[in-house]
């Protein structure tokens, strides 16, 4: 049999690239699973959101008459809101759920959170969709340069993982991550401007919302999406130095931790 | 592979575990001391370890709980590696530490087949062919491997996970008491199947308690004992040794 040594695991004969294909047979099972015995499946992705805006319409449309269309300005912001915080979370979770699998098989552990992350940008793009309908039902018109979601869900996709690889990464030693995560994230949605327009911020706490990174996101998503328009240069490289500054922090955290895994899980 | 190859060489092998030191006190002097001190402890759970498995071969492996025999196979599987020495394990390798790992609940029985084909590294047609002999080997009907994982019984899960785990002729089978849930019938067809498997070539380490299922499947075997190899020999002799360890009178 000459294919068995090819095969052998040792010190030397290990590769430590990423199997793909793993990730992506994960990755459409998370897919799967998310919606398999719920009677509304998919939907639930967008009720979501769309619950919130009516929140919103109900409180704030007359608050905030100054913001043009401001269902359409609510909602491009609720999109990646809403990806942010459920991605983050099952992506937070992922290693501890697979332990089983991560001590007996050798997995590598980054599939997880990997596949989480996948299975999420697949329903973001999938929501986008419906959410086009709704948008187009408040008088939203597609503009040429919603081509640029691509780059700007990618660039926000990458971020997300960043953040959460270390959040799984450090929810293994630390369960108390996973509770303070969750009370973390209603207070970075009333920070962040989502539900209001940025320009209600006073000019001497401007700072604040500046070192918000979701901030940056959603007014480039909104600028796109929102207003039609081609987002500054400087907008691409905060966004593209904070994608590379949270996953290159992401991979460092996981790398760090990922030798005291198997004892912790 | 030829029988008397070498398909195992572990050489002066110790593995540690990084276990937290004592929950949360330790986080703030993690932090107070910016990170100079360690958060987490080595704890060594196997140690100078030397073997040699050949080819074809089935060695059993008995020891007390915590003796480090799971982790010594984990290090087999290629989940863990060694802090000390060098190892070498060749061929494709089957874990099987423990049944209806990766099993989804909401997922039916084929679909978890295809996934868990996955997980093992597999490829495409590695997943027909473990689909096939789920198929032949499992003994679950069509209906059966239709129906969602969670609908299962203990025992149907671990025909489902053996099968699973034996598909796609593997070199090496690695296997944790994994064969004590199931029928008695159901665990007579896992003995035979075993059987078959080292009939074609396949090297079996096999980890159980039980000295009888080791006498009656294994060629040799050893004894862990405190993270080491205490005593490698026949079955006959590591049995009397564990028997020793456990304080159990041996006959003649």
């Amino acid at each position: 049999m000459q294919r068995a040594t090819d095969l052998t695991i040792g010190r030397t004969g290990r590769s430590p690239g990423i199997p793909w294909s793993m990730v992506m047979e994960v990755a459409w099972k998370n897919v799967r699973l998310r919606y398999k015995s719920s009677l509304l499946g998919f939907l639930w992705t967008l009720l979501n959101p769309v619950l919130y805006l009516l929140i919103f319409l109900f409180i704030f449309s007359r608050a905030f008459a100054e913001v043009e269309n401001y269902p359409v300005f609510a909602l491009t912001g609720l999109i990646l809101w809403t990806f942010f915080a459920t991605t983050s979370a099952h992506v937070m979770g992922s290693l501890v759920e697979n332990a089983h699998v991560l001590r007996s098989l050798a997995v590598p552990p980054l599939v997880f959170p990997l596949a989480q992350s996948l299975a999420g940008l697949f329903n973001l793009v999938l929501s986008f969709i419906p959410f086009a309908f709704i948008l187009f039902a408040f008088g939203w018109r597609p503009h040429p340069v919603i081509i640029l979601i691509v780059p700007v869900t990618l660039l926000f996709a990458g971020f997300v993982l960043g953040v959460s690889m270390a959040l799984a990464a450090l929810n293994v030693f630390f369960r108390d991550i996973g509770l303070l995560w969750n009370a973390l994230l209603p207070a970075m949605f009333y920070i962040t401007p989502i539900a209001y327009p940025p320009g209600l911020i006073p000019q001497d706490l401007r700072w604040i919302i500046e070192l918000d990174p979701l901030h940056h996101y959603i007014r480039m998503f909104r600028t796109v999406v929102y207003e039609g328009r081609w987002p500054e240069g400087d907008a691409w490289v905060t966004t593209a130095g904070l994608t590379a500054l949270a996953l290159i922090l992401g991979a460092a955290v996981f790398r760090r931790l990922r030798p005291g895994f198997i004892a912790n899980y | 592979m030829r029988p008397g190859e070498l398909m195992m060489r572990l050489r002066g092998v110790g593995i540690d575990y990084l276990v937290q030191r004592y929950g949360y006190r330790s986080i703030k002097e993690y932090l107070v001391s910016i990170g100079s001190k360690r958060l987490l402890e080595r704890k060594r759970i196997v140690q100078d370890l030397d073997l040699d498995i050949a080819a074809g071969e089935c060695f059993g492996i008995v020891g007390r709980n915590g003796s480090g025999k799971s982790t010594l196979l984990r290090l087999l599987a290629g989940i863990i590696e060694p802090a000390t020495g060098t190892y070498e394990v060749r061929g494709r390798v089957a874990p099987m530490l423990a049944l209806g790992v990766g099993l989804e609940p909401e997922l039916s029985g084929l679909e978890n087949a295809r996934l868990c084909a996955m997980l093992m590294g597999g490829d495409r047609p590695a997943m027909r062919s473990t689909l096939e002999n789920v198929r032949d080997f499992s003994g679950l009907s069509e209906d059966d491997l239709r129906m969602q994982v969670k609908r299962y019984s203990t025992g149907m899960m671990a025909r489902l996970g053996f099968a699973i785990a034996t598909a796609n002729d593997p070199d090496v089978l690695l296997i944790d008491e994994v064969l004590a849930v199931g029928d008695v019938a159901f665990q007579q067809k896992c003995y035979d199947r075993i059987g078959e498997m080292k009939r074609k070539g396949c090297t079996i380490v096999f980890v159980s308690h039980f000295l009888g299922e080791i006498q009656r499947i294994c060629d040799r075997a050893g004894c862990m004992e405190g993270g080491r190899m205490v005593k490698v020999g026949n079955v006959h002799e590591v049995g009397v040794h564990y028997h020793g360890l456990l304080g159990i009178p041996t006959e003649a």
